[in-house]
């Protein structure tokens, strides 16, 4: 064929190669998630569709990403509701994910962490019908159709505190030596995770003055083997009860604990239950319902009473934050402690004492 | 104070982080004294520590983990050297590419094996050597407490880098290999008309430094984490390479450099118990191996000068 043939094919193939690749591009991998999952019983079309990017620690860190996503299919499960996870390997991912999602069609839209509250900020206007939900993220003005889920982790952190305030001082378990310190491993130093390490300290103190807290932050929230190290060098400071709150570098930690012998509050989740094999440890963990705060929403979604626009706060009084079961140490923690715990509970809710949030 | 800081375990410490630094830098110094650029160590660590913990998962021993892990970095150094080597492609090009395609090919493994993201189960793990106490006071039992506490308490791959980081000096300086594999990376051109095969001399350093990454995976997950997650090299590789530079291309150098880093790292650690009385920002620790890279690059303090015929594919005739 002649040259114009030619050219003209070529220029052909470049846009369908371009086309091509419209629906790969934007947002990193999928991972293969539910949608697979046999329909047990769907029998009419699914109520509506709801979605959540992850922050660049991705489904998998056993707390945080993972709970949110715990939210999102129970209310598959109960609600009838299409879901969809798109996980951010970097920060640049956030706003073509949540683009990705609403042109896809996909309300309530939920951005998981706070690294993305400008990334909200940004889209929610330009997407006006679609409705948001940014978890731990704090709007000056919230936007009309996004609600910030935000969540009172230095009262949950207050009774954390309480419990490795006392357990230092007792003896309880081999792993508690006499020396009266504990630590808290916090992943970026920022404001939110100020919130945990304020109210974990000042739980400490309140029953425990002289207690020393060793406070080191790791910088992000992926990094284990940096975990592992802060874990063995509070240890050597004499930690005996550590506090993490740091994503998936607190599963360094753990190891930590269990290699050196000191014991362990997990966050978010309850890492007894995800965390396999570190029930020789796992003290307790300072749950932060985000299942919970994702699961609400959703279902005011559903019954269409959304309430864009807000900030809602979910603490100890709505059962947002709380700590988990002791497990392991159910018959071994002295009566003491768990009555110290409820009498804090008791006092933060009714509004007695106030936790400092840095 | 500075007795809480200065401790034993503040250079054990050094030295446990180091350690895969200074395998990757020193495969990287092998790889660049040969001629080829290798941009993808930070894939192929993380390619290393992956399979290494798929196969300890499998089989239950951590050493077949340690082979798996070697072997893996050598596979994927294999496509590196393929694209470098024999299709001259251009060498960054390649090894970005394959930093890439680790992170997807792991992420995408745990999803498809294991059936969920993010850290794999625990592994069995790689324990110390030795295990000493450290009984009672005095003079004498304080002088152990510190030799035990650097010395005798590293777990395997530890000790194996130090004998790697000497035998691949004494191999690059004193021996008719090494000095070849300089060659290749000054003038290839002169050793290609003496009859020795460049290509061949390139592809084995270029293996080489994938089994030297690989290793690094493996002392990364099965003898520190004992588990892998997602990225987890968090950008050691990159370190390694700036090792690599700060070190002069040289193994020892190499080893120093990273043993340097990662005393850094360590002290960082300790200088934030002390947050209270010494305030220096984390940060300042995290960005000291690229500014004392920048500061040897740029010929303030010694000069770092590269092989000559780095980063330019070799055609032969």
């Amino acid at each position: 064929m002649n040259s114009k043939m030619s050219k003209l094919l070529a220029v052909l193939l470049a846009l369908m190669l371009v086309v091509a690749f419209v629906p790969a591009c934007g947002g990193a991998e999928e991972p293969e998630e539910p949608t697979d999952e046999p329909a047990v019983e769907e029998p009419a079309e699914p109520v509506l569709k709801a979605a959540m990017v992850t922050d660049v620690g991705g489904l998998g860190d056993k707390s945080f990403n993972d709970l949110a996503y715990e939210g999102l299919k129970k209310a598959e499960a109960e609600l009838n509701v299409e879901i969809k996870v798109l996980e951010s390997k970097e920060i640049t991912d956030y706003e073509s994910n949540i683009d990705q999602l609403a042109t896809a069609g996909y309300s309530p839209i939920f951005a998981v962490g706070f690294l993305m509250t400008d990334a909200i900020i940004k889209m929610a206007p330009e997407y006006s019908d679609v409705q948001f939900g940014g978890v731990d993220q704090f709007y000056e003005e919230p936007p009309a159709n996004a609600v910030g889920l935000l969540f009172k982790e230095h009262e949950g952190s207050y009774l954390a505190g309480v419990v490795a305030g006392l357990a230092t001082l007792d003896t309880f378990d081999d792993k508690l030596n006499g020396d009266n310190v504990i630590g808290f491993v916090g992943g970026m130093d920022v404001p939110l995770i100020k919130k945990f390490e304020a109210g974990f300290i000042a739980g400490a103190k309140s029953v425990n003055p002289d207690v020393k807290v060793i406070s080191l932050y790791a910088g992000n929230f992926t990094d284990q083997a940096k975990g592992k190290e802060l874990g063995l060098s509070l240890i050597e400071q004499k930690a005996d009860v550590i506090y993490a709150a740091a994503g998936a570098v607190g599963l360094g930690t753990i190891q930590a604990c269990q290699e050196k012998g000191a014991l362990f509050i997990g966050v978010d989740a309850d890492q007894y239950l995800t965390v396999p094999g570190s029930g020789d440890v796992m003290l307790t963990s300072m749950m932060k319902r985000v299942d919970v705060a994702v699961f609400d929403t959703i279902k005011s979604a559903v019954d269409g009473t959304f309430e864009g626009g807000t900030l809602k706060t979910y603490g100890l009084a709505e059962g947002g934050v709380d700590l988990a079961p002791f497990h392991d140490f159910e018959d071994a923690v002295p009566q003491a402690i768990k009555d110290a715990v409820e009498k804090a509970r008791a006092d933060i809710i009714g509004g007695t004492i106030e936790v400092p949030e840095s | 104070m500075l007795g809480d800081i200065i401790t034993p375990d503040l250079f054990a410490s050094a030295f446990r982080m180091a350690t895969p630094l200074a395998l990757a830098a020193i495969g990287g110094t092998i790889c660049e004294r040969s001629g080829v650029v290798n941009i993808a160590l930070e894939g192929i660590m993380l390619t290393g520590a992956f399979f290494g913990t798929a196969a300890v998962l499998a089989t239950g021993n951590p050493w077949i983990g340690v082979l798996a892990a070697m072997a893996a970095g050598v596979a994927i150094a294999s496509v590196h050297a393929f694209a470098s080597i024999n299709l001259r492609s251009d060498q960054v090009v390649s090894g970005t590419a394959i930093n890439l395609l680790a992170l997807g090919v792991t992420g995408f493994l745990m999803e498809f094996w294991y059936g969920h993201p993010g850290t794999t189960d625990p592994i069995a793990v790689l324990r110390p050597i030795f295990s000493f106490t450290s009984p009672g006071g005095g003079f004498f039992a304080e002088i152990w407490r510190w030799f035990n506490g650097i010395v005798l308490s590293h777990t395997p791959i530890v000790y194996i880098t130090i004998i790697i980081a000497v035998l691949a000096q004494w191999a690059l300086y004193r021996t008719r290999w090494g000095l070849r594999l300089r060659a290749l990376g000054e003038h290839p051109r002169a050793v290609d008309t003496v009859g020795v095969n460049v290509y061949r001399g390139r592809w084995i350093a270029v293996l080489m430094s994938g089994a030297l990454a690989g290793l690094a995976g493996a002392n990364l997950t099965i003898e520190q984490v004992g588990s892998f997650t997602e990225n987890m090299t968090n950008g050691r590789g990159f370190i390694a390479l700036a090792a690599n530079i700060f070190g002069r291309w040289t193994p020892a150098g190499s080893y120093l450099a990273s043993l340097l880093f990662g005393f850094a790292d360590a002290l960082q650690i300790k200088l934030q118990v002390f947050r209270d009385v010494i305030t220096v920002p984390p940060q300042f620790f995290l960005m000291l191996p690229y500014v004392l890279t920048v500061i040897v690059l740029a010929g303030v303090i010694g000069r770092a000068i590269a092989p000559a015929a780095v980063g330019q594919p070799y055609k032969k005739g």
